[in-house]
């Protein structure tokens, strides 16, 4: 037939295809495809069958899950694709699991709500894949530009999912600001990555390392304070933390979950690759930058979340103060031999923050779904018709302010004892400014505890707070995880075991 | 620092004052043939329309009315340079040139003749010096054409808004849609040429049709000529695609406020593109300023000199498109604004990229060394499925529309 | 004249940059940008990276600006917007003060530290410069090895990119204005 036809192709000589290693992107090629189905469902199936995007989604998820399993327990150590632009080690296994674990648990939170607030739902699911799927690349991008589509790839569907509600003036607001702002941040960190390109030739972090090392010159310097306050915004750290309150507030509440959550850990994500791995010898310019990152973060996020009457507005400046606690060991990983310490403990607070903190959301989501106010005063009674909620709730507030023996706890307990590790008076200082903070978030926390416990029920409507199947799954899950990284620590400092973060240190 | 002036072999080494003043006269050359062509294009349509209409088309300027044109320009030159009051002045002044110049530019890349014989490669000797029948050669030579023809997008569209009046801002958004969507199909058609040729440059495109069996639109199965061709029509804005300038719909279009000079320079710059396009698509397609060969057996033309002869086939290559241009302005009706989006989106893109993926597959079947009738009929069946996917979707899209209650 | 081809391109690059901020008419500034790209697009061949200054053309000159500039004239805001108001009056101030410091600090570590930048700036070498297709066939080879993951992937993005565009546009019956939590 015409195959005849194509007969004089030029034939390229020393081609060679890159050999690539399928079981090492099994989860990103699992939720790309993720994404293709739901594409094709949503636009294939009538309006009453459309319910079945979203287990099609959890599907994928923990389909997703299944490779990186099997790659955590397969004992091939390290791998390594594309020349050492893409890793697939311990640090990042544990953060996909993460990644896609949260993601489950935000699809459980989102069914219900969508399906009662008539959103669109397919696109929806496509987007929260894209953008775990962003996150999963992120967590192995060992290379410039890797990280900077990952982060793209994580960002630009989070823009549309908080702008969701489009009737919603409030929604608009927060996908509008949450998207302006992002794309200055990227645009920030491009510039501070085209100066590292600059000065090394190359876009892969470890031979970036070998050159932004020795003494500083200044564009150096400013090569990585551009990178690094570019993902400041990214997990809204002070003062770059302006989108925050109003895009948690504005956006649907398990977008906001999922942003408070996932994205933030795939900020934090890629700040421990950069700076391990790329700046490892330029800790003089990166340490003061995040000691001063950390103690505003946690003071500033502290002291508005007191004044908050909202409680969507409220956790929003908590998970600011928490992002400042995350940051904090970052300001002495460049001292001696802490740097291994410092990564165990922003992978654990990750952990721990991440289960609670999708909990807290999830009784939020349960609540507001009887009472349709996001009034703090609104918890009034909470335990008197629904003792349940009261109960979770308070675990995990108690968690969040870092109350023994709950998960909170640990992660906290890991960042104290990183910083007083080093032995630097930088390090006390903000040991110090970290303990004076963690005592004023119980002023907030122990409010919701206190409106739950003792105020009266405010509207004296006293019904039971019908809680959704998925919801109370996912409550449970967070629940227990909330508890057993409390009462087992050893399991998931087990899981931050991670001193071989490829790469990192010349290791 | 050395600079790499690849763009033409003169420009290699050290600058001398033959190769400059040699480039010079190019320029002017090039300039000058492009307007002349212009001209006398515009002589070519009026005429054959005329002769396809039964009527006699303009016959009383010089020898059977060729100098019309110059009479025309003349006219245009005297006739008063009015600017509406509403418009923005600067971005009305500029958009005439932003539509000429282009047209201008895109003739550059094209060669214009040369020897492509045996290993001559395309190159002739000119007063002692290397060089090549074409303005200029640049590695990235048909990529050039591509930007050229997206950055002319830019003097029909703001030409209408800086009119500062309805229609020709509706002509001139209706252009630049039309122009960007059709630029995707133009694209996609020309990746398949690159595909087969192995080389962006044009001359490079050139020197490797060097027998009819040869001719890209062989060797890349016609499809993709066919899919240059329409796309590249629409391109130029001309009929069936001319819905930029509908007069019942949009009295002139988006250059209805222009008058004199300005007016000609876009009337000029019309012409030139449909010059340029049908060079393009000899070069690209139908092996340019190379002679008809069969085998062993080559069309030769005696006594002019193999590089002129070039010139020579290309012109009547040229010719031969030009005037199925104006064939299709005396036939074919004008589409509506919707089937020409239909077209450009569901058809010719689709089409486009399908041939592109079975060009490939056999590229990389060919490499892997798998059985060709294989790799047809599996990468055939997997672009079935692929072509029902879409047409399952729009079925349900539409489907969706109407039970909306939304009709468009 | 490599000084002088790239005094002339970053001249377009600046005024450019310069009108994008500072012209009133919508329209005038997104041909300001017009100008900002063509200037790299300059800059670019002048550092034998045709294939990426043809790109340039293309997609930033040949199409996002041409969308912009559709959009603009089809939602008609080709007007200049009223910019006096101002809900917190420190921040332009602060903004003004905010930028040329930057700007003092990148202009500075640059100054101080070219010979950093200068001691890396290989690029092609020259011996596979003299080949005219060394410039794409470096580039192609490798974003289809190197970086071929992110450079699939990317294109996901962009398809998840068009399904986000069309819901946020599209028109849904039935909906009516939500309450937040």
């Amino acid at each position: 037939m015409f195959a005849a036809l194509f007969s004089v192709f030029v034939t390229a000589a020393d081609w060679v295809s890159p050999s690539i290693d399928y079981h090492a992107l099994a989860p990103e090629i699992i939720l790309a495809g993720g994404v293709v189905v739901v594409l094709l469902l949503d636009l294939f199936t009538s309006e009453n069958n459309k319910w079945m995007l979203g287990p099609v989604t959890s599907f994928t998820l923990l389909g997703s899950f299944i490779p990186i399993l099997t790659l955590a327990l397969s004992d091939s150590g390290t791998r390594s694709l594309f020349d050492g632009r893409y890793v697939v080690d311990n640090f990042s296994l544990t953060m996909k699991g993460l990644f896609v674990l949260a993601g489950y648990l935000v699809v459980l939170l989102s069914s219900d709500y969508l399906r009662e607030g008539d959103f669109y739902e397919g696109e929806y699911w496509i987007l929260m894949l894209s953008s775990l799927l962003g996150m999963v690349m992120m967590a192995s991008s060992r290379d410039l530009v890797s990280i900077f589509v990952s982060l793209e790839f994580l960002s630009i569907p989070a823009y549309m999912m908080a702008a969701w509600r489009k009737r919603d003036l409030r929604s608009n607001e927060a996908g509008v600001k949450y998207f302006l702002l992002g794309v200055f941040a990227s645009a920030l960190m491009l510039y501070g990555m085209s100066l590292l390109y600059g000065i090394s030739n190359s876009t892969l972090l470890t031979d970036i390392g070998k050159y932004v090392s020795g003494e500083m010159s200044a564009v150096r310097a400013v090569a990585i304070l551009f990178v690094v306050v570019g993902f400041a915004f990214k997990i809204s750290a002070v003062p770059f933390h302006t989108w925050a309150p109003d895009t948690y507030e504005g956006a649907p509440t398990p977008v906001t979950a999922f942003l408070s959550v996932a994205s933030k850990a795939a900020g934090f994500v890629a700040l421990l690759t950069v700076v391990y791995v790329g700046f490892p010898n330029a800790s003089e310019v990166w340490q003061p930058v995040f000691w001063i990152f950390a103690a505003l973060t946690m003071t500033v996020g502290n002291v508005m979340a007191l004044r908050q009457t909202n409680i969507v507005r409220m956790l929003a400046y908590s998970s600011i103060s928490q992002g400042g606690f995350i940051l904090m060991p970052l300001a002495i990983a460049g001292e001696g031999d802490s740097a291994g310490a410092a990564l165990r403990a922003v992978v654990t607070y990750l952990l721990v923050y991440a289960a609670t903190n999708l909990g807290v959301f999830a009784v939020v989501i349960a609540v507001s779904h009887k009472t349709r106010s996001g009034a703090i005063s609104s918890y009034g009674g909470l335990f008197s018709y629904a003792p349940g909620l009261a109960i979770v709730m308070t675990i995990f507030m108690a968690s969040l302010a870092g109350i023994p023996p709950l998960g909170g706890w640990i992660g906290k307990f890991g960042s104290f004892q990183a910083l007083v590790s080093a032995g630097t008076t930088w390090g006390y200082a903000l040991a110090v400014i970290g303990a004076v903070n963690t005592v004023i978030a119980f002023g907030y926390y122990g409010n919701v505890m206190r409106e739950m416990w003792m105020r009266p029920v405010p509207d004296g409507d006293t019904t039971h707070v019908v809680v959704p199947s998925a919801i109370t799954v996912a409550l449970g899950l967070t629940t227990f995880a909330t508890l057993l990284m409390g009462i087992l620590p050893g399991l998931v400092l087990h899981f931050g075991d991670l001193a071989n973060l490829a790469g990192a240190f010349g290791g | 620092m050395m600079y790499n002036f690849a763009i033409d072999p003169l420009l290699t080494g050290k600058v001398l004052w033959t190769p400059l003043l040699i480039v010079l006269l190019k320029v002017v050359v090039v300039f000058a043939v492009g307007l002349v062509a212009t001209m006398l294009m515009v002589w070519f349509e009026r005429k054959v329309i005329a002769g396809m209409q039964n009527r006699i088309g303009p016959n009383k300027a010089g020898p059977f009315g060729i100098l019309q044109t110059l009479a025309d320009g003349i006219k245009l030159f005297f006739k008063e340079d009015l600017i509406p009051e509403r418009s923005d002045r600067f971005v009305f002044k500029l958009a005439p040139y932003l539509a000429f110049v282009p047209a201008f530019l895109t003739f550059a890349i094209i060669p214009l003749g040369g020897d492509f014989r045996g290993d001559n490669d395309g190159l002739v000797t000119w007063f002692g010096q290397q060089t090549r029948v074409q303005l200029a050669d640049p590695p990235i030579g048909i990529l050039f054409a591509l930007a050229i023809s997206s950055i002319a997008i830019y003097g029909i569209m703001l030409a209408g808004w800086s009119s500062g009046s309805k229609y020709p801002l509706l002509g001139s958004v209706r252009a630049s849609a039309q122009m960007v969507s059709y630029e995707a199909a133009l694209g996609l058609s020309v990746a398949a040429v690159v595909l087969v040729s192995g080389t962006l440059s044009t001359s490079g495109i050139v020197a490797r049709q060097s027998s009819l069996g040869n001719w890209n639109v062989i060797v890349t199965g016609i499809v993709p000529f066919f899919i240059f061709m329409i796309a590249a029509t629409a391109e130029l804005n001309r009929p069936p695609f001319d819905l930029v300038e509908a007069e019942q719909e949009l009295v002139g279009g988006f250059n209805t406020e222009y008058a004199s000079l300005r007016f000609a320079l876009f009337y000029l710059a019309e012409f030139m593109n449909t010059v340029t396009m049908s060079a393009l698509i000899v070069t690209l397609f139908f092996g340019g300023p190379q002679p008809i060969s069969v085998g062993s057996l080559t069309v030769d033309i005696p006594i002019i000199g193999n590089a002129f002869e070039g010139t020579i086939w290309l012109l009547l290559k040229v010719l031969v498109f030009l005037y199925i241009y104006v064939w299709f302005r005396a036939t074919l009706p004008r589409f509506r604004y919707d089937q020409l989006m239909d077209l450009g989106w569901k058809v010719l893109i689709p089409a486009s990229l399908g041939w592109f993926i079975l060009l490939a597959a056999q590229r990389v079947g060919q490499d892997a060394g798998w059985d060709r009738y294989v790799v047809t009929i599996a990468t055939v069946l997997i672009l079935l499925v692929c072509y029902s996917l879409l047409a399952l979707a729009q079925r349900t899209s539409e489907n969706e529309r109407k039970r909306d209650g939304v009709m468009f | 004249m490599g000084l002088f081809v790239f005094v002339c391109a970053a001249a377009m690059v600046l005024v450019g940059a310069v009108g994008v901020v500072t012209r009133n008419n919508p329209v005038h500034a997104a041909l300001s940008l017009v100008l900002t790209l063509f200037g790299i697009a300059v800059l670019f061949v002048a550092n034998n990276a045709h294939f990426l200054a043809a790109v340039q053309v293309i997609v930033y000159a040949g199409a996002i600006v041409v969308l912009f500039l559709f959009v603009i004239m089809l939602l008609g805001v080709d007007q200049a917007e009223d910019l006096s108001l101002e809900p917190l009056t420190v921040q332009r101030p602060l903004a003004l003060v905010v930028s040329i410091g930057v700007t003092g600090v990148i202009i500075a570590a640059v100054l101080k530290s070219q010979d950093a930048l200068f001691a890396r700036g290989t690029g092609i070498d020259s011996a596979t410069l003299q080949d005219a297709d060394a410039n794409i066939r470096q580039l192609s080879r490798s974003i289809f090895t190197d970086y071929v993951f992110a450079f699939e992937v990317t294109s996901v993005l962009l398809l998840i990119a068009v399904v986000g565009t069309v819901v946020m546009s599209r028109r849904q019956h039935g909906q009516h204005v939500e309450e937040s939590v």
